[in-house]
């Protein structure tokens, strides 16, 4: 049966679903949620003592961080390069200075960077110059596939993640996605099923009740708009819609397919919604797919 | 061939709705997950004077609204492990009840959500959902149109709940500290 539990995690609501055969693999929900809760303490900006907070404020030294970080810190890495800087994680600096993010004390920092500033190497990262990163634009998709990892390999077949609208559907459960605008009355925009959506939005202004600010490569807030992607894996999917906010639009589409997502909604949401204009294809992903 | 990811379109009907809700647990489960080791629950009677209201508002930053919160005590054989309590909060869109659970020393041990009530005037109703459950071993499909909440869209901050309990630490400091 079905089984679900939510809690206020990653700075928003997560929920985990399962298709739970027993109460043995009910506990396996705790087990999931510890999971991103170790992601949280290690990848979040806000925190001091997260792990990358210690990395921005270890002023270019070298630093063993937990495999966790390192893969996520790959991925960031990867996708910044492969999207020719329109996801970039360097960026944290424009944010700190309009204090949309906490100031650690950081210093001298520069506003944004670019994809040499982190180096990587085994198990060790530093920050070539006095960049800072955040992970805010990834960590969240990452968490929710770090912990459908867990899942699967306990032998849950079927459920889904769903972290704060990072939603991952993995098994044979269709699961109805409703996509809201703004303000907006949520509207069905399809199933998921072996995939993943991510919602991005960008706001003329600050607004307590939604985190953060979309800035541009170097580090200039972006006009107004909201972005969904879907893609295999929650992290890209969470990724590309920067992507797609960032990157020219008459590009972005295009972009965002290279890098294995499709750009569901631009500025005025899905067409699919009340139409038959976006008849998606009705295809079952590889499950382990990043 | 390459497999794109996709969203799976299909026809729906739809109709008007003003709520979604999703309850996950109910205060005794809640009280199992947060206190385990726990053998007993005692409610605690709390009644707050406008006095304390006021001085909570302003320790806090935010508002008590309840007099009479729901507090228990929990314990594992007459030893005490901390304070379980049950509240709501409202943001622009949901409607949430948590549970916390507060050590006697006043450390938060864990926060769960037990009711998610989304509002809102769409509603969808889809056969395909609800045909996958036929003939399976699923005991308990969703109710659908009801407690399915897997909306994307701009990230919903979770700061009224890290308001919420931080009115309720001030709340136990001020009422509950032995």
């Amino acid at each position: 049966m079905i089984t679900r539990r939510m809690k206020p995690l990653l700075g928003t609501y997560v929920e985990i679903a399962i298709n739970a055969e027993n109460e043995e693999q009910e506990q396996l929900l705790s087990t999931a949620f510890e999971a991103i809760e170790k992601i949280h303490r290690l990848l979040s900006f806000q925190a001091r003592e997260s792990e990358l907070s210690q990395l921005n404020l270890a002023a270019g030294i070298a630093l063993t961080m937990d495999p966790l970080s390192i893969r996520c810190l790959r991925l960031a890495f990867a996708m910044m390069k492969a999207s020719r800087q329109y996801f970039n994680c360097t960026i944290a600096g424009s944010l700190v200075r309009r204090g949309v993010l906490p100031d650690h004390g950081f210093g001298n920092y520069l506003e944004a960077g670019n994809v040499d500033d982190i180096v990587i190497s085994g198990k060790r990262v530093h920050l070539a110059r006095p960049v800072l990163l955040v992970l805010d634009g990834i960590a969240k998709g990452y968490a929710v596939d770090h912990a459908i990892k867990i899942l699967m390999a306990a032998g849950i077949r079927s459920g889904w993640v769903n972290a704060g609208g990072d939603i991952r559907a993995f098994g044979e459960l269709r699961v109805p996605i409703l996509l809201r605008q703004g303000g907006g009355a949520p509207v069905y925009a399809g199933d998921l099923q072996n995939a993943a959506v991510a919602t991005s939005s960008a706001r003329s202004e600050l607004d307590a009740r939604y985190q953060g600010l979309l800035v541009n490569t170097e580090g200039r807030p972006i006009d107004e708009g909201q972005w969904t992607v879907v893609a295999r894996s929650a992290w890209r999917a969470d990724a590309l819609t920067k992507v797609a906010a960032t990157a020219p639009r008459d590009e972005a589409e295009q972009l965002v397919a290279r890098l294995g997502g499709t750009l569901v909604s631009k500025t005025s949401g899905i067409q699919a919604a009340n139409g038959e204009s976006a008849q998606i294809e009705n295809l079952n992903q590889s499950q382990n797919g990043c | 061939m390459r497999h794109t990811p996709a969203l799976i379109m299909m026809p729906v009907a739809a109709f008007v709705c003003q709520v979604q809700a999703a309850d996950y647990l109910s205060t005794a489960e809640a009280q199992a997950v947060l206190f385990p080791q726990a053998s007993t629950f005692s409610r605690q009677e709390v009644v707050l004077t406008k006095e304390q209201l006021k001085a909570i508002k302003k320790a806090s930053g935010v508002r008590q609204r309840k007099t009479m919160p729901p507090i228990w005590r929990a314990e594992r054989e007459g030893e005490f492990l901390g304070w379980f309590y049950v509240d709501d909060v409202i943001g622009k869109h949901e409607f949430i009840t948590y549970a916390a659970a507060i050590s006697p020393e006043g450390e938060v041990r864990g926060i769960e959500i037990m009711s998610y009530r989304e509002t809102h005037g769409d509603e969808v109703r889809n056969q395909q959902w609800r045909d996958q459950f036929v003939g399976k071993k699923v005991d308990a499909p969703f109710k659908l149109n009801e407690d399915i909440i897997n909306i994307s869209g701009a990230t919903l901050s979770c700061r009224n709940i890290t308001d919420g309990v931080k009115r309720l630490l001030v709340l136990q400091e001020m009422v509950l500290k032995e």
